[in-house]
C-alpha cells in the first residue's frame, strides 16, 4: 500500500482553499499511517468541526465528525472501547483550544493513547476569520478589527503542562519533519500532539498583509525557531527573538498512560 | 516515469513551485478551462523520481507531491521504450 491507498479521491479536488496547508498535514499525516504498516480497518480518524476539521472525510476509513470542540472526548470514548484501535485526531487551534479547551487539558492529563494532530491558521477559518486563542497580538481578524489586544494560549506548552506523553510542533511548510513527528506521535504509547502551524491565506492572510500564499509560507519558515537553538540561547543567556514560535520535539517521556494495548 | 500534474485537482497555489529542490516547476502563464493557472513542468526528465524511482524501489524526493495541498502531483508509469531527451547538468 502506499499513502495514495488512503485517500478518497472521489471526493476530489477538496473544499480547501488554493494554497490552504490542511492538504498538506493530510498527506504527511497518511504517509506517517502508512510507515507505520496501520491498515484502513484498525485505524479511525476523528474531528470537531473547521476546515482542519475536514480532513477525515478525504480518508477511506471510518471516521467520527463530530461536535465543535469534542474530537478529544468522542475519541476517548472510542480508544477506551476498543484499544485495538488506532487512534488519530484531526483538530483546529479554535476547535482545540477555544470550545475544546477543557477536553484538551483532561486528554493529555488522562494521557490517552492517540495522536492528535492541530492544524494551528491562528484564526476561525471555517467561519470567515474570527480571532482565536492563538491569533496573535495585534493581528486583524473579524472579531480584533484594530488588533488582537490578548495574549495567547500555546498549545505545545500547554499539553507539555498537562501531561502529553509527546508533543511536538512543526509547520506546513517542513512537511519531510512533519511526517517524522507524526510518525513519533503514532509510536509513543499515550496521548500525542503535534500541532502544525498552518497557512490560512483566506481569512488570515488576507488581512494580515500576507496575502500571497508565498508570503505566509516565507512567515512560517521565518518565524520558526528551532527547539535546540531555543535552548541554547537560554544557555547563553541570549533573548529569544520576538515573534518566534518553537519548533521541534519538545516532549518525549512515559507517564502512565490510558486506553494502551495490552 | 513520468512527473504529472493533474488538472481536474490543481488549484495553482504554486507551492510545488517553491519546494522543487531541481526548479522543475514553474509558475504558469495561461489558465485552464477550470480557471486554475497550473503550474508547467521545465523538463520534468531532470526529476530524480522520474530517473531513479525504479532502480532505487522506493519514492525519492517527493517534496511537490507531500506539500501539494490538493494531491494533484504523481508518477506516471511511461510505455516501455519511450523516447525522451535527458540533459545532464555538470
Ligand atoms: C457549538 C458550536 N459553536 C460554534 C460553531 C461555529 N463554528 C464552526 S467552525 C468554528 C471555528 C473553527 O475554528 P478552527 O477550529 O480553528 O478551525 P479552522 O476552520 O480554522 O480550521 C466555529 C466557531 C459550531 N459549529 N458549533
Ligand atoms: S478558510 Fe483558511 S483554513 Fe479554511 S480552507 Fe480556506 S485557507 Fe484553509
Ligand atoms: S502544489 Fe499542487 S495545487 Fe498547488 S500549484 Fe502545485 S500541483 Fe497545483
Ligand atoms: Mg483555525
Amino acid at each position: 500500500m502506499s499513502a495514495a491507498d488512503w485517500q478518497r479521491i472521489d471526493r476530489l479536488p477538496n473544499i480547501y482553499c488554493a494554497g490552504c496547508g490542511n492538504g498538506s498535514v493530510i498527506n504527511c499525516t497518511l504517509a506517517a499511517v502508512e510507515e507505520m504498516g496501520w491498515t484502513r480497518e484498525n485505524t479511525v480518524f476523528i474531528s470537531g468541526i473547521g476546515c482542519s476539521s475536514r480532513a477525515p472525510g478525504y480518508i477511506l476509513t471510518d471516521s467520527l465528525h463530530t461536535t465543535h470542540g469534542r474530537a478529544l472526548a468522542f475519541a476517548t470514548g472510542v480508544k477506551l472501547a476498543n484499544p485495538a484501535l488506532n487512534v488519530v485526531v484531526f483538530t483546529g487551534d479554535g476547535d482545540l483550544a477555544a470550545i475544546g479547551g477543557n477536553h484538551f487539558i483532561h486528554a493529555c492529563r488522562r494521557n490517552v493513547d492517540m495522536t492528535a494532530i492541530c492544524m494551528n491558521n491562528q484564526i476561525y477559518g471555517m467561519t470567515g476569520g474570527q480571532g482565536s486563542p492563538t491569533t496573535p497580538r495585534g493581528a486583524i481578524s473579524t472579531t480584533t478589527p484594530y488588533g488582537s489586544a490578548e495574549p495567547v494560549f500555546d498549545l505545545a506548552e500547554l499539553a507539555v503542562a498537562a501531561g502529553a506523553n509527546h508533543v511536538a510542533r512543526w509547520t506546513s511548510y517542513h512537511v519531510k519533519e512533519l511526517m517524522a513527528a507524526i510518525a513519533t506521535g503514532l509510536q509513543t504509547p499515550g496521548f500525542s500532539l503535534v500541532e502544525v502551524m498552518t497557512q490560512c491565506p483566506t481569512n488570515y492572510g488576507r488581512r494580515n498583509r500576507l496575502r500571497q500564499v508565498s508570503d505566509m509560507i516565507e512567515h512560517l519558515r521565518t518565524h520558526a525557531l528551532l527547539v535546540q537553538k531555543r535552548d541554547r540561547l537560554i544557555r547563553e543567556g541570549k533573548p529569544i527573538p520576538e515573534g518566534m514560535f518553537v519548533v521541534g520535539e519538545l516532549v518525549r517521556r512515559h507517564r502512565p498512560a490510558m486506553g494502551v494495548r495490552a | 516515469m513520468r512527473l504529472v500534474i493533474d488538472e481536474s485537482r490543481c488549484k495553482g497555489c504554486n507551492l510545488c513551485v517553491l519546494v522543487c529542490p531541481y526548479g522543475i516547476f514553474r509558475e504558469g502563464r495561461e489558465q485552464n478551462q477550470r480557471g486554475v493557472i497550473v503550474p508547467e513542468l521545465d523538463r520534468p526528465e531532470r526529476c530524480t523520481n522520474c530517473r531513479l524511482q525504479h532502480l532505487y524501489g522506493r519514492l525519492l524526493c517527493g517534496m511537490c507531491q507531500m506539500i501539494c495541498p490538493d494531491q494533484a502531483i504523481a508518477w506516471e508509469e511511461e510505455r516501455p521504450y519511450e523516447p525522451h531527451r535527458v540533459e545532464v547538468e555538470f
